[in-house]
């Protein structure tokens, strides 16, 4: 689903590569936590995935395509295919819970029966069933990741991408967040979740990436976050 | 699929809508700047058409004048005294063997002369002591060609019995040409202004596009189309020039209708009507509409990455 050959990228005006000749695969169907501190290189594993930068140099394949020779104009199926959340949710504070999943839909055409018949749908999945006509503003940070969630899952991603999704969150709410992408894994989408909260990493027991200042220096399944280093 | 493009217009035009709420004063000084700017080029186009319309006019009447000498002309062809019948009669078939370029000849004793000085000009008191004696008789010659009075004035000029050749296009010209350095004065404003709008433009839709990042960075996650993306920006900055566009036209078409109406109505010359108005119109608004397209299209290019 998701492959690097070598890859890495240096941002202009920076001396130093933020990732450096990372190579790893992403299965279909896999859970994976990307662990790190702050300026390891998460965020721009993320951002290489999405096209949103491209590799300086190396190969990155998503989703069966070659990133480095996709037109620009074939970006946005690509991104068709990947939902992204992020730490500050990224809600429109001035449409209600069922226009921000609605938005996503609606962005692309889709008609209005497709949306009624979609979005109570997904809404029902995260637990947000009965707050459709709340604001942001009028709901929890642990309710509004729901709500980005609802909007990342509601075309239906290949893959979903998750960059430090708990970190605005308590550690309860946390892990009810993660449990909630662990049951959309379930349905055959691939989650690639940036995160430094070990406690949820520990508790997952999933594969586990390790960056370590734009080096991956770790890859095993079924581990936790501090590793055995 | 009707259900999707009707979703689609529906969606986008609320997001318009909304769009040109939560940013109503610039969308109404990018509305007046463009109104003021179709304005300036409006007035330039229409006085263009005013002196092409006045030419048309005046041309059709102009005459090439063929002044014969009268017994006390100083004239310096004329010492030999006043023109002899027989001059008279040989510059009359002289005239006659240059059809078709002289279309008309129209012969002015010196009473008709005298009268119609007299009717001009019958406030005056310049031309009290005038008699008819003192009149020149004349030759009124109509041109198919006007640009060509020259031929007349080169074969007449000299000629025996003939005082002086005079052209009407030589008094009316410098006329025409004050009427065109303003029209082209209005469309040098008119430049100046475009360029204001454009930047203007530009700069709203930087704005714009800054304050709603939220929204599109969204859309851009999804995977909405780049035209999907930009449509509702470029919409928005339509509708806004089309609405001073309009404003423009409302204006230049009561200035015709009444200011120029008015003067129509105190000076026997012919003048622009409303028709003109429209004529320019599509023309004024397809400008407008088009640089405000094409300015969105770019700065959304430069300043809203997809």
């Amino acid at each position: 689903m998701i492959r690097f050959e070598n890859v890495t990228k240096t941002y202009r005006r920076s001396s130093q590569p933020a990732l450096n000749g990372i190579s790893l695969e992403v299965e279909r169907g896999e859970f994976v936590f990307v662990v790190g501190q702050s300026g390891s290189g998460k965020s721009t594993l993320l951002r290489l995935i999405l096209c949103e930068v491209a590799a300086t140099s190396g190969s990155v394949l998503v989703a069966g395509r070659e990133l480095s020779r996709l037109p620009r104009r074939k970006v946005p199926a690509l991104r068709r295919e990947i939902g992204t959340v992020f730490q500050d949710f990224r809600l429109l504070p001035n449409k209600d819970v069922f226009g921000n999943v609605a938005f996503a839909l609606q962005v692309l055409g889709k008609s209005r029966q497709a949306i009624k018949a979609v979005v109570p749908e997904t809404l029902e999945m995260v637990g947000l069933a009965g707050k459709e006509k709340r604001l942001p503003h009028q709901i929890s940070g642990g309710e509004q990741q729901r709500v980005a969630i609802a909007r990342a899952f509601v075309n239906k991603p290949l893959i979903l991408l998750a960059d430090e999704p708990t970190g605005n969150l308590d550690p309860t709410t946390s892990l009810e967040i993660v449990r909630l992408l662990d049951r959309i894994n379930r349905t055959g989408t691939t989650i690639v979740m940036a995160t430094h909260d070990n406690g949820i990493v520990d508790q997952l027991r999933k594969r586990v990436l390790e960056l370590d200042d734009g080096e991956l220096v770790r890859d095993q399944m079924h581990g936790v976050y501090g590793g055995h280093r | 699929m009707g259900g999707i493009a009707s979703m689609r217009v529906q969606f986008i035009l609320s997001e318009i809508w909304v769009g040109l709420r939560r940013n109503l004063s610039m969308s109404i000084s990018v509305a007046l700047v463009t109104m003021v700017s179709v304005l300036f080029l409006g007035l330039g186009v229409l006085a263009q058409r005013q002196v092409d319309t006045m030419k048309d006019y005046w041309y059709d009447r102009v005459q090439v004048s063929i002044f014969l000498c009268t017994a006390n002309s100083d004239l310096p062809n004329c010492s030999t005294g006043a023109v002899t019948d027989s001059q008279r009669e040989e510059i009359r078939s002289q005239l006659d063997a240059m059809k078709p370029l002289v279309k008309n000849v129209f012969p002015e004793s010196q009473q008709q002369a005298y009268n119609r000085l007299k009717s001009q000009y019958k406030d005056s008191s310049t031309y009290r002591e005038i008699t008819p004696a003192q009149m020149p008789e004349s030759f009124r010659v109509q041109l198919s060609d006007p640009t060509k009075y020259d031929v007349i004035t080169s074969a007449f000029i000299g000629a025996p019995g003939v005082g002086d050749v005079q052209d009407q296009r030589r008094i009316l010209d410098p006329l025409f040409n004050v009427l065109r350095g303003l029209s082209f004065g209005a469309l040098g404003l008119a430049a100046l202004m475009v360029l204001c709008s454009v930047l203007l433009v530009a700069t709203t839709i930087r704005q714009t596009a800054f304050s709603r990042r939220r929204e599109t960075g969204i859309m851009r996650l999804v995977g909405a189309s780049a035209f999907n993306i930009q449509l509702p920006f470029i919409l928005e900055t339509l509708i806004a020039t089309l609405v001073g566009s309009a404003l423009a036209i409302g204006i230049l078409w009561a200035l015709v209708r009444y200011g120029i109406g008015y003067l129509g109505k105190q000076l026997p010359i012919n003048f622009i009507t409303t028709a003109d108005v429209w004529t320019v119109t599509p023309w004024l608004v397809g400008t407008a509409a088009g640089l405000a397209i094409l300015t969105a299209w770019l700065t959304l290019r430069r300043y809203l990455r997809v």
